[in-house]
Parts: C-alpha cells; sequence; structure tokens
C-alpha cells in the first residue's frame, strides 16, 4: 500500500490537470463520439470528483463496497445524461489511462525500487478500474431493466 | 515489446492450465453468478480460446482491428448464453488476472531487468483487454438493440417508426384528426341523436393510446380534449342523466394517456442509449 501511496499523492493534487489531459482526450477520441458534443467545463468536474476520491478507494478496507457506491453514482449520472454504455466505459478507461500518463510525463516511477513501486501501483489502480466496470454496466442494466419493466441482457 | 515475450511465451505454452484456474474461479465468484452452472469443460476451451487471440494481439501493430471480429463472437456467444454484459465483462477480467497470477506464480519476473519487462508487459496487456471490454460492450448492445426492435415488431407498426430510422410525421396527424373527428362525431350521435350514454366510449380509446404512443407527454392533449368534448356534450345533450359515469370515463382517458405517454417516452429513451454511436 505504501508503495501506492506516490500515485496517490500525484492524482490527489493533480487531479484538476489531469482533468483537463482527459477531457481534451475524450473530446477527440473516435471511440467515445459522444463526448464530442460535450463542452470541457461539463466534462472536467466529473473526473476531478473520481481523481479526488481516488485516494477514498484506494484506502478503503471494503474497496468492493465503496467503488460500488461510488461508480453506481456515477453510473446513474452518465445514464441521464444519455451516454452509452461503451462510451461511457472507455471514458473510465481513459480516464484511469490519463493517470498513467501523468505519472509518467511527472517520471515519478524511474528508479529500479521506484518500478517495483510502479507495478504495485497499477495493479492497485487496476484493481479499482476493474471494480469499476463492473459496477457500472451492472448499474446500467439495473436502469435499463427498470425503463423496460423487464430483464433485458445487458 | 520484448519484455512482453516472456509473457506470451507463458500464455502459450501454460494456455490450457490458466485456462483451467480462470475456469475454476469464475464458477465460484460472486460477481460471476450466471457461469456457475456451466461445466468446467465447457468454459476451459473457452479460456483457452482467449489466450491464444492474446498472443494473437501482442503480435500485430493494429491489435484492436485484429481483435474487433474475435470481441465480437465472444460477445454473440456470451449473450446467447444469456450472460449478461457485467458478468461477461467481470469473466474477462479474470481472464487478465489469472495471467498474472499465473505469471507471479511462476516467478517469471525477478531482477531489476525484469521488472522493468513486467512493467513492458502489464501496460500492454491492459491495453488489450481496454480494447476488449469496449469491443464486447459495444457488440452487447448492439446485440440488445437487435432483440429490443425484434420484441418492438408490433409496438413500432403502431408507433408508424421504421426501426430507428425516419418518423412518418405527417401521417399521424392526418389519421389523427381523423380519428379525433370520428370521435367527436360519435359522442354527437349517441349524446344528442340517440339520446344514449352507452359503451360507446371505448372506441375514443383508440385515438387516446395513438396520441401517447406517438407524441408521449403532448398526446395527453387528445385525452384531455376528448375527456372534455365528452362532457361539455353530455351537459348539453343528456340534461337529467347523471354525470358521474362520464366523469369517470374523462378521467380514466387521461390515466390511460398519461400511462401510455410514459411507456412510449421509456421505449423511446432506452431506444435512445441503444443506438449506435455516429
Amino acid at each position: 500500500m505504501i508503495a501506492s501511496m506516490k500515485l496517490i499523492d500525484l492524482v490527489d493534487n493533480h487531479a484538476e490537470r489531469i482533468a483537463e489531459q482527459w477531457a481534451k482526450n475524450v473530446v477527440k477520441n473516435p471511440m467515445t463520439p459522444y463526448y464530442q458534443k460535450l463542452a470541457a467545463d461539463r466534462l472536467i468536474p466529473q473526473a476531478v470528483r473520481l481523481y479526488h476520491n481516488f485516494r477514498n478507494l484506494f484506502m478503503e478496507p471494503k474497496r468492493a463496497e465503496a467503488s460500488d457506491g461510488y461508480f453506481s453514482k456515477y453510473a446513474e449520472a452518465r445514464y441521464k445524461e444519455g451516454v452509452p454504455l461503451h462510451e461511457a466505459i472507455y471514458a473510465l478507461i481513459l480516464m484511469r489511462r490519463q493517470i498513467w500518463l501523468y505519472a509518467e510525463f511527472q517520471a515519478t516511477f524511474s528508479t529500479a525500487v521506484e518500478k517495483q513501486q510502479a507495478i504495485d501501483s497499477v495493479s492497485r489502480t487496476m484493481l479499482m478500474f476493474d471494480y469499476a466496470m463492473y459496477f457500472v454496466t451492472k448499474k446500467y442494466r439495473e436502469l435499463m431493466k427498470l425503463e423496460w419493466f423487464e430483464t433485458p441482457n445487458t | 515489446m520484448t519484455g512482453s515475450l516472456k509473457l506470451v511465451n507463458l500464455i502459450e505454452t501454460h494456455a490450457e492450465p490458466i485456462a483451467r484456474q480462470w475456469a475454476r474461479n469464475v464458477r465460484k465468484n460472486p460477481r460471476t453468478p450466471s457461469y456457475h452452472g456451466i461445466p468446467e469443460d465447457k468454459l476451459v476451451p473457452v479460456g483457452m480460446k482467449f489466450y491464444d487471440n492474446f498472443k494473437q494481439m501482442f503480435f500485430t501493430d493494429k491489435p484492436a482491428d485484429t481483435s474487433q471480429h474475435y470481441f465480437a463472437r465472444y460477445a454473440e456467444e456470451h449473450h446467447q448464453r444469456n450472460i449478461p454484459l457485467n458478468e461477461a465483462l467481470y469473466a474477462l477480467i479474470m481472464m487478465r488476472r489469472h495471467i498474472w497470477l499465473y505469471a507471479e506464480f511462476q516467478a517469471i519476473f525477478i531482477s531489476a531487468v525484469e521488472q522493468k519487462q513486467a512493467v513492458d508487459s502489464l501496460v500492454r496487456t491492459i491495453l488489450m483487454f481496454d480494447y476488449a471490454i469496449f469491443f464486447i460492450s459495444q457488440r452487447y448492445q448492439e446485440l440488445i438493440r437487435q432483440s429490443i426492435e425484434e420484441k418492438l415488431g408490433v409496438v413500432n407498426v403502431l408507433r408508424m417508426e421504421r426501426p430507428l430510422g425516419a418518423k412518418q410525421g405527417p401521417y399521424k396527424t392526418a389519421i389523427m384528426i381523423a380519428l379525433v373527428f370520428s370521435a367527436f362525431g360519435l359522442t354527437y350521435y349517441y349524446h344528442a341523436m340517440l339520446a344514449q350514454n352507452i359503451i360507446f366510449t371505448h372506441l375514443l380509446y383508440i385515438p387516446i393510446v395513438l396520441a401517447g404512443i406517438w407524441w408521449k407527454k403532448k398526446g395527453i392533449l387528445v385525452a384531455a380534449c376528448l375527456g372534455g368534448y365528452l362532457l361539455l356534450s353530455h351537459l348539453l345533450f343528456l340534461k337529467g342523466m347523471p354525470f358521474t359515469d362520464d366523469i369517470i370515463r374523462a378521467a380514466m382517458f387521461l390515466v390511460i394517456g398519461t400511462v401510455v405517454a410514459f411507456l412510449s417516452e421509456g421505449i423511446t429513451r432506452a431506444e435512445e442509449l441503444y443506438k449506435p454511436a455516429n
């Protein structure tokens, strides 16, 4: 866990800057065409919120439950905005990648010991985003069920 | 890329045991209950096929293009088995984890140089799985849209909308005007000519339901209009007859019109979500 602190601090301290980079990326990515029509000032806050919550989600002893709460709300918001599920998921993937691009840019992990820390951080970040994928798709499915009064196979 | 070769070799030579471990795990994981009833022998080939494709993705310059077809098929097979997307994705995530659990178990990244290779492999593996998650969820949406359109076959005829196609607005308006005027005429005929208050009002539900389907909340106006006309006609032509029945009828017009409007709005909203991204 200590090894991951460096990344957590980086994300928390540079949340706005990383979110701005993510917003620039997501509006021009061919896999997220829905986001192209959204203004940066609508996009940035959702990424900033996630990056500021990164520490809480990381430190939480029951990470799955914490992720469930946070990402279900995230999914609900995206669903209400009409974002297609696969794009909402890919936007999350881009948020995760942006952390790494920023971390690399800042040369946070350069020495041999730091490489080991990098592996640890990647693994933990991945675990958190794995939960994110699961809970976001699950929530979308539940919301669609409500809308359809039946169980579409999502 | 060189750093990743070690991992690819490991997957190539140990695809079967990795897939078997994955199959055992996915059959008991609480997040993948749909897999619990699938026999291990049926799951192992799924895992092995995936790991085989994974190797091919590693050696191509355009992994997204190479894998798109494979992941579309993967999604189709899982959708056919009625596995929800969240579980299909989690099973996929577990496939990735099992590569790493196996790699760790085999201790293939120990030295400092190997640690660097590990990071390289990790990053590339994640990239492959990111594409997988995207393509699978995209294909699932398409499949769901197809099944919705199939299920909505009759409803779409009533909605006078081609699946995801152009709306036929002018026809709807013309039909609705004809129906509403027929309803007015029918009400006048029964109230003014026959001085009767019998069950002809059931026919008025046709324009009410169609208006709700076609114009959603705006369609409630037709229900209100017909309800209002029914009450007015009663006041003018059926003096002395109990008013309560027609008040209840007019209220029911509004209730039915509102329910249909909300249902229609729900269908349209869900359809919007499944529309392919252009």
